[in-house]
């Protein structure tokens, strides 16, 4: 209720005020009084106080002057007393909502400062699981493969020496079967033959063929068993991807290429390779594939000066042993050596892995600790 | 092999530096293991693959070195001098063997002087790692190691009759070699025996005698240089499990038309360093002598296999570096370049493994550079294929991967007895005949007992919240077939949920173990549990799985589940629970690939569900499926679901029963439920859960 009183109750005519230029004296005093009222106004309860003394729609300030002033007023007056109560009106109304809404904001403001979530602290974790790292590797190389028209091929692990050494032109008593110790099973009396751990994925390379006529594309995921006692390089068990492409034009130019494309993909396109000559009975010519050390550049210089861990400065890290599928092999799945040529290579995904993530010793592949696994999500 | 950089000089005038050459020696086929140097110069460790024997000597590495540079090779033409009497008057030689012993040389000299070598040779020896003993022993290493032939010094008086017999061994023969061991031998071995053939002195190819090794009182030497059968020494080194120098180089397979010159070679030195008489000539039994056969290589055979040319040129020049006498054979003679060129070589003796044109073409390309063939990309010509189960393998991981279990690698190879522990009865494991230890001497016939393992181990490890799943293989025997079948094997303990700022711990229970493998079951519409299992898990809390299929053979139980027996835990001291599952995989791929190919849009229902709660108090014994089913019989379409949503027992309910809150959620296709349908449901429901399962209900 405004202090000083206006004389909200009574006619204009009872107070005197005749002359438009007086009644527009008085608005502009009830104006000034609203807005030294607003002033005073700070919180939500205060607020509804204010909002009722102005418009409260019984006694509010504007329902008596609509009451007293301007419905009793001459009719020659009556414009201007009902101009002037529109202004005042237009202009209470818009001022409350203002200052209802800056309340609001301000009270929002000092609650959110009181109940902001601390960011900081941890959500609700739902742990998920892993690919263990092995597989990781196996599926980046099959996807690399597949995408150049290799399909993929699994086999038997436990193997008949004729697929593991003889169809790869590995007789008994070659010297490479030194380079092989292998594991047999025990078998009970009366066994057709003997049976071993396959030492390679390669057998799968002759039942493949076995298996069907040329074009032969294909990649061979598995796990292949040497009888080497275990140590941080060594274990007897581990992985390979084997790979064939045997065709009516298949050239060394072909494979080079293959294999040049697969190792760019999986270590990055600044990798440089190099194959040197080397010997495998069911390949030839054989060669020794070399990529260019990925970890210092091929510098053979670790980044923070000294020898590169991982090429041990040569340079070069040795990669997998491959070549053209010797002639010889093809004679054991009935393929004409003068009409087809081809390509095969196995790759060791244990050393492969562990040469791009740094890993020391092999037996962490398989001793399976959480804390092996959970950093490779 | 290591190749002395100094030594290489005396037959190729190299002047590469030792590390230019040991690369350049890598890029033609020649690995190496690293370039060291020491006291006597630069050595190049060379790792001479298993089919080049002729580079087991320094004379071999020097022609590879030649046929890289272009170099000309120096020959070797030793001529000792001789003295009148005969060597073939002082020394017979019979071969009654000539399928293990191919070629036998032998020559005598009289009045040596053994003592200590020379330092120029110690120092030879000592850069190839070999011990200096005194210069006739000495001499034979030195002439190994330069020409990479074997040989064998005897004291030619402890020789008796001064006959030589090289034969087979007779069965369960034996004699002491000259590293002091007593040795037995089977009748595939060869013997170098002498007088009239009974008594061994020697083992052809592999080790001499200690009878008759030569010693600082030895005056006259009987050298032996011979070329013994390469698969038959490969054989007997392996039965004998005594692998030397002699039997690598042998076991390789040798240059028999060396075995004449390295012993004169070793005559001229032992002249030299020991003095004495060579008796003239020398005794050479050779019945293995062979023809060499030509062998012809095309440049359209290049071609074809290298997918790139090489000059005319280069080829001749690489073959003959290496010995292999190229000669032009074909019609256009003249021509450089001509596609219909060929070639006719002659393998050198030293070459043996080289018999057909790939070979040559390997020998071609390896000299001539294998970077020069320039690498492409050759066009698909098919579609490439996954492997069958790639989709179904895939769905299963994500799956298992959400739920948050780790995917592990484990190594079938375990100890019997805990193999045996999981392995089903009937079942015949796959044992290993030469295994490493006995803790790896079965390969797994369950996928469970690796599991255990890798949970232990982590348990021993303070690692104790464990969620692992592994897909691998079991392995069996059926009868004396290998069988091996592709299993998902699962294992969890410690929390389900860890204890944290927002929730309290919870420990991993059966019902999760059984939450998650339905949640996999939903891939393969559903799983279907029933009571059993394995001895090894607990017989309350474990069951078999198998899935709704039309196929009879899914249908059947292709899993089990459950908490490992406390029996079990005990022994492999598991101090908590420990719970795992094994499920044979191809039924579950066949049962997802089914369910796939059946899977069709169901529409949205359009109208409000209504769930209504029956409290009931039932017997023990009676099962959720008993509720679930009752409630199904009565036929109403309207049944959406049926849920079990609370289970207590104790306060408040009477022993043997206990209290099971089911909410039945009911939903119309076509149009909103009314009371009257609804109270209908339910007082039908009620009463045949009343009647038939003699459930009491409660207000609700």
């Amino acid at each position: 209720m405004p202090t000083s009183d206006p004389g909200l109750d009574k006619t204009l005519s009872a107070l005197g005020l005749t002359q438009a230029s007086e009644v527009a004296a008085r608005f502009a005093e009830l104006r000034a009084h609203f807005d030294a009222q607003l002033l005073e106004v700070h919180d939500e309860a205060g607020w509804k106080r204010f909002r009722d003394t102005w418009l409260g729609r019984k006694s509010g300030v504007l329902t008596q002057i609509t009451g007293n002033w301007l419905k009793p007023a001459a009719p020659e007056s009556k414009p201007a007393v009902g101009a002037a109560l529109n202004a005042l009106r237009a202009h209470v109304e818009s001022q409350v909502e203002e200052r209802r809404a800056a309340i609001e904001c301000g009270a929002e403001e000092s609650a959110l400062a009181r109940e902001r979530t601390d960011l900081s602290l941890p959500g609700v974790i739902r742990p998920v699981g892993s690919h263990h790292l092995i597989r990781q590797v196996f599926q980046a190389i099959e996807d690399i493969f597949f995408s150049i028209g290799f399909s993929v091929v699994e086999g038997p692990e436990i193997e008949t020496p004729y697929y593991n050494f003889e169809a790869l032109n590995i007789p008994e008593f070659h010297p490479v079967r030194d380079d092989m110790d292998t594991f047999y099973l025990d078998l009970p009396k009366g066994a057709p033959g003997p049976l071993l751990l396959r030492t390679h994925t390669s057998p799968m390379q002759i039942r493949t063929m076995e298996r069907q006529k040329p074009p032969v594309r294909v990649i061979v995921p598995g796990k292949v068993y040497r009888r080497d006692n275990p140590d941080a390089t060594h274990s007897f068990i581990f992985h390979q991807v084997e790979g064939l492409a045997v065709d009516t034009d298949i050239t060394f130019c072909d494979f080079t290429g293959t294999i040049e494309y697969f190792v760019k993909q999986f270590f990055g396109p600044q990798v440089t390779t190099r194959f040197r000559p080397s010997y495998f009975p069911f390949t030839e010519p054989s060669v020794e594939f070399d990529v260019s050390c990925p970890f210092c550049g091929g510098t053979g210089t670790a980044a923070g000066g000294g020898t590169c861990s991982k090429c041990k400065g040569a340079a070069w890290i040795e990669l997998f042993g491959a070549g053209m599928v010797d002639p010889a092999v093809y004679g054991f799945v009935n393929y004409d050596a003068k009409k087809v040529s081809g390509f095969a290579f196995g790759v060791g995904i244990d050393r492969l892995a562990m040469l791009k993530y740094g890993i020391d010793d092999i037996q962490v592949f398989f001793q399976n600790d959480v804390r092996f696994l959970g950093q490779f999500p | 092999m290591k190749v002395v950089y100094n030594w290489l000089k005396d037959f190729v005038d190299v002047t590469a530096t030792p590390q230019e050459l040991a690369s350049r020696l890598a890029l033609s086929g020649t690995n190496i293991g690293g370039v060291e140097n020491g006291a006597h110069g630069a050595v190049i460790e060379a790792e001479v693959s298993s089919n080049r024997p002729d580079c087991l000597g320094h004379l071999g590495i020097a022609r590879e070195v030649a046929a890289i540079y272009r170099l000309s090779l120096k020959h070797v033409a030793p001529k000792p001098a001789e003295g009148a009497a005969k060597a073939s008057d002082a020394i017979r030689v019979e071969i009654q063997s000539p399928e293990l012993c191919g070629r036998f040389t032998a020559r005598v000299i009289r009045n040596v002087k053994i003592q200590p070598s020379p330092k120029w040779l110690r120092d030879r020896l000592e850069a190839s790692g070999v011990a200096s003993i005194s210069n006739v022993v000495d001499i034979s290493n030195f002439v190994m190691l330069e020409l990479g032939h074997a040989l064998h010094t005897f004291d030619y008086d402890k020789v008796r009759d001064h006959k030589i017999v090289v034969r087979r061994a007779k069965h369960g023969e034996h004699m002491r070699t000259l590293d002091g061991i007593e040795r037995q031998f089977d009748s595939d071995i060869c013997l170098i025996s002498d007088g009239d053939g009974s008594h061994a002195i020697g083992i052809g190819g592999i080790m001499g005698g200690a009878e008759t090794e030569i010693s600082f009182s030895t005056k006259n030497v009987l050298i032996e240089c011979a070329w013994f059968e390469p698969v038959a020494i490969r054989r007997a080194a392996r039965f004998l499990k005594l692998h030397t120098e002699a039997s690598t180089r042998f076991g390789r397979g040798a240059d028999p038309e060396m075995a004449e010159l390295a012993s004169r070679r070793a005559a001229e030195l032992i002249l030299q360093l020991a003095g004495g008489e060579l008796l003239a000539g020398v005794v050479d039994i050779y019945p293995g002598k062979r023809a060499p056969q030509k062998i012809r290589v095309t440049r359209s055979e290049i071609l074809r296999v290298m997918g790139a040319d090489v000059p005319d040129k280069e080829i001749e020049a690489s073959l003959g570096a290496l010995g292999f006498a190229p000669v032009r054979v074909d019609q256009n003679r003249g021509a450089e370049g001509s596609l219909l060129a060929a070639w006719e070589s002659t393998p050198p003796s030293w070459r043996a493994e080289v018999e057909r044109e790939i070979d040559l073409i390997e020998e071609i390309a390896r000299i001539y550079g294998l970077d020069k063939f320039p690498p492409r990309l050759p066009p698909a010509r098919q579609g490439a294929a996954r492997l069958p189960h790639y989709e179904a393998e895939t769905r299963l991981r994500e799956c298992l991967i959400g739920l948050g279990y780790r995917e592990i690698l484990t190594i079938p190879h375990v100890r019997e007895e805990r193999d045996a522990l999981f392995r089903p009865a009937g079942i015949t494991p796959a044992h290993l005949s030469n295994p490493l230890s006995e803790e790896a001497s079965v390969l797994r016939s369950t996928g469970a007992v690796t599991m255990a393992a890798a949970l232990e181990w982590n348990l021993n490890h303070g690692q104790r919240n464990a969620r692992f799943f592994e897909i691998g293989r079991h392995y069996r025997l059926h009868g004396s077939n290998p069988v091996e079948t592709r299993v998902l094997t699962i294992g969890a303990t410690g929390a389900a949920r860890e204890k944290g700022l927002y929730d309290t711990a919870c420990d991993f229970s059966f019902a999760d173990l059984k939450g998650d493998l339905d949640t996999i079951g939903a891939l393969a519409a559903r799983f279907t549990w029933s009571d059993g299992g394995p001895s090894w898990l607990h017989a309350g809390r474990s069951g078999n799985i198998g899935a709704i299929a039309d196929d009879p053979i899914s249908r059947t139980s292709f899993g089990v589940a459950g908490q490992l027996a406390r029996r079990i835990a005990d022994k492999l001291k598991l101090r908590q629970d420990v719970f795992l599952a094994e499920l044979e995989l191809d039924p579950v791929y066949a049962a997802m690939q089914a369910a796939k190919e059946a899977r069709r849009y169901e529409p949205v229902p359009r109208f409000p569900a209504v769930e209504r709660d029956f409290s009931l108090l039932l017997a023990d014994g009676t099962k959720f499926s008993d509720v679930t089913e009752t409630i199904q019989s009565l036929g109403i379409g309207e049944i959406h679901g049926i849920e079990a949503t609370d289970l207590f027992r104790g306060k408040n309910v009477p022993a043997g029963k206990y209290s099971l809150l089911v909410r039945v959620i009911l939903q119309s296709r076509e149009a909103t439920l009314t009371d009257a349908q609804i109270s209908d449901f339910s007082g039908r429901i009620r009463a045949a859960l009343e009647t038939h399962l003699g459930a009491q209900l409660r207000a609700s």
